[in-house]
Formats: structure tokens, sequence, C-alpha cells
């Protein structure tokens, strides 16, 4: 069961797992289980070069390699809330040369639905965006209207 | 100013004065009189920010030195959007990995 939508500021995720929120919290966590979800088909998050410093301030770091051996890519971030088994907040390392010369912030919160958790994943803001705020949505959304979106 | 395209972009729409601009401009081109018209900041000021826009190219100006009207040129926008798809793509493929990754463990642990 999944839904997603994305507003204006930031993706935001909903997903129901088939598992204990204690599980999915050590799937974000364990970095032995991080390199089995976090890369894209095309691409590794080998075990060796993930690291998790699991405690506020710590990194949050992992390594992504092409399996064609062309390439790889570093994603950082530090871990700015931390509440074991419902909270995960990390905020990125700038990367200019990506378009995003400032922090976004990843926050996962898991509810505890019993055998089954709910969680909810944001990213954001847009970069840039900063203190955008109701204006950056009425004009996005009249632009796009303007533009047959 | 910012000097990849997309970072120019966003940097150009993170302020809510050139927002209202770029609303206006998408109903029709106007002249810096027009656009300044509902805003209590002075003629240069409105100019300054085209002159964001335009570097962004999410505008163009009209040739006549009088008017100049200024145009939406919608491209960027396309691409700011595109880029927020791609993001929200990322992590939900990372969820759909996640998802098969708690169900191989199943619930022997």
């Amino acid at each position: 069961m999944s839904e997603a939508s994305s507003s204006d500021e930031q993706v935001l995720i909903t997903r129901i797992f088939e598992a204990p929120r204690e599980r999915v919290f050590q799937a974000w966590t364990d970095p032995d289980q991080v390199a089995a979800w976090f890369g894209p088909d095309s691409m590794e998050a080998p075990r060796e070069r993930i690291r998790i410093d699991l405690r506020v301030g710590g990194r949050y770091e992992l390594t992504m390699v092409r399996r064609d051996g062309d390439g790889e890519m570093t994603i950082g971030y530090e871990i700015v809330e931390l509440r074991e088994p419902e909270l995960l907040v990390l905020r990125s390392d700038p990367k200019p040369e990506m378009g995003m010369p400032e922090p976004t912030v990843v926050r996962v919160e898991l509810h505890d639905h019993g055998e089954k958790t709910r969680m909810t994943l944001s990213d954001g803001p847009l970069p840039s965006a900063g203190h955008a705020e109701a204006g950056w949505n009425a004009a996005m959304e009249k632009l796009a209207a303007s533009l047959g979106r | 100013m910012p000097t990849d395209s997309l970072s120019r972009t966003f940097a150009a729409l993170a302020d809510p004065t050139r927002r209202s601009i770029l609303a206006r401009l998408a109903e029709g081109e106007a002249t810096v009189n027009e656009l300044a018209a509902p805003f209590s900041v002075s003629l240069p000021a409105i100019s300054r920010h085209l002159k964001v826009l335009e570097a962004a190219g999410l505008i163009v100006r009209g040739r006549e030195a009088q008017w100049r009207p200024a145009q939406l040129r919608p491209e960027p926008l396309d691409d700011a959007i595109d880029w927020m798809s791609e993001r929200k793509r990322t992590w939900d493929g990372r969820m759909d990995r996640l998802e098969a990754h708690l169900r191989r463990k199943g619930s022997g642990r």
C-alpha cells in the first residue's frame, strides 16, 4: 500500500509497511540493512562504504557505486533528531554542483500500527526556496495552470 | 548569483515579489509600470527583480526602450518541476526496495 504526493516545497511520501516499527527503524539505521535498499537499481550501496554514527550530531553517510563500475556518488547527512523507534531526521550536506546549494531535511516518522508501520517521509525544502511560503504555492499553481499542467 | 541554471531558477523563485511578478506574467506580458502597480516598491526595485528573472531565463523583455514589456518564459520552471518529480521518484524507488527488504527478512528476527 502506497500513497505519495509532492507539494511545492517538499517531497511527501506515506507508506504502510508490513512490519512493526522497530524493524522499520532498524532497516533505516543498521548499515547492513541500509545497504540492501538505499541505492537505485543501477547502483549498489556497498556495506563497507556506509557509515552511520547513530546519535544526534552523528554522520549518516553512504557512497553508491554504479554496477557497471562507471562512477559513484556519496550522499551525506547529519543526524539532527533521533527517537528510536519513531523518528529520524537527517540534514543533507549541501551539493552546489547538483543544484542543491542549501541543505535539505529528510524527516522519517514511524507510526505504530501493531504488526504494521505507517511511515511518513518528507524531503525538502526546495533549494533556495528557504522562506518561500504561501506565495510560492499560489504562484506555482497559477503558473502550472497557465502551462497546462 | 548561483552558476548552474537550476540554482538560478530556484534562487529567482525564492523571492515572493518575483513569484508574484511571474504569476502576473502568466496572464500575459506587462510593462514595468504595470508590474509595479500592485506593490509598494519603487520602479527601480521592480527593475532589479526583472533583471534577476531575466538572468534566470524566466522572462524575456522586449527591445523597445520605452516599454520593454516582460514576457514569461516557462522552460526553466519545467526544469524545476522535473527536478522535484525526479526527487520524488528517487524516494519512491527507495521505499519500494525498503518494502521488499522488509518482506524478505520476514518476521524471523
